[in-house]
């Protein structure tokens, strides 16, 4: 019994409550976070935002044409 | 109409984190925002299907997930050979901020097969739990953590990352196999 209990989990209430490798005292754990994060950019580019208005002009979602 | 309206918000929400698992597993930025588009209008159409309050950001990762393995199966195909060339030409860095740690972690990221790269980033990085996690790649919890478990030993190897003392390969595989037999 050398490690610690991972079902332990330091704060945050986050989902990965049992069995967690990657907590924030892995190393990898960490710098997978770092990497997401940095992925997550705040803005929404205006293409998404555009494509939601158009959908929305259908009443009925339909299928749009493959390019 | 109100219910389409939080749908559509919904979806809107969604999107920035839709774009980075897409980065993710497509490891191309250009690909990741088709993938992300191509998700909100296949989301779209299924709205019906959608049960409100249950967990849209799971469902979405589902139909984007969906989407990246059937687009790049007809990619294969058609640039079978070809492939590689343009996925190193196209491959995404963003953000270079002059972390070379970062960096290498990316690049050993890269390094892993789709399945364990999924895995990891779902649990380590979205925040889903193993549960969901295992729902949105179809597939079994077993299967998730053994996944996660094998991806990391690989991390921890590319990046000479060793004696993180409290979860050694063994210590993970035996909560595995623990929490599978319980």
């Amino acid at each position: 019994m050398n490690h610690k209990n991972p079902g332990i989990n330091r704060g945050h209430g986050r989902d990965i409550s049992t069995t967690d490798p990657l907590g924030t005292n892995s190393e990898i754990g960490r710098k997978l976070k770092q990497y997401y994060d940095e992925l997550v950019t705040p803005e929404i580019p205006d293409r998404f935002d555009n494509l939601l208005k158009e959908l929305e002009k259908y009443e009925q979602p339909q299928t749009v044409t493959e390019e | 109409m109100t219910e389409t309206q939080s749908f559509r918000d919904g979806l809107l929400a969604a999107v920035p984190t839709l774009r980075a698992f897409a980065v993710s597993l497509s490891k191309n930025a250009d690909r990741a925002d088709d993938l992300v588009q191509e998700t909100l209008v296949k989301a779209w159409d299924k709205q019906a299907s959608f049960q409100p309050g249950t967990n849209l950001k799971a469902w979405l990762f589902t139909i984007l997930r969906n989407e990246f393995y059937s687009q790049m199966r007809k990619r294969r195909r058609e640039v079978e050979d070809s492939d590689g060339a343009i996925t190193a030409r196209l491959s995404v860095h963003p953000a270079q901020d002059g972390s070379s740690d970062l960096n290498d972690f990316r690049k050993a990221l890269e390094l892993l097969p789709e399945d364990q790269r999924e895995a990891i980033i779902l649990i380590g990085a979205s925040g889903f739990s193993y549960e969901e996690a295992a729902e949105i790649c179809g597939c079994a919890v077993g299967t998730i953590k053994s996944r996660v478990s094998r991806a990391r030993n690989r991390l921890q190897d590319i990046l000479g990352i060793s004696g993180e003392g409290d979860f050694g390969p063994d210590g993970v595989t035996a909560q595995i196999t623990n929490t599978i037999v319980a």
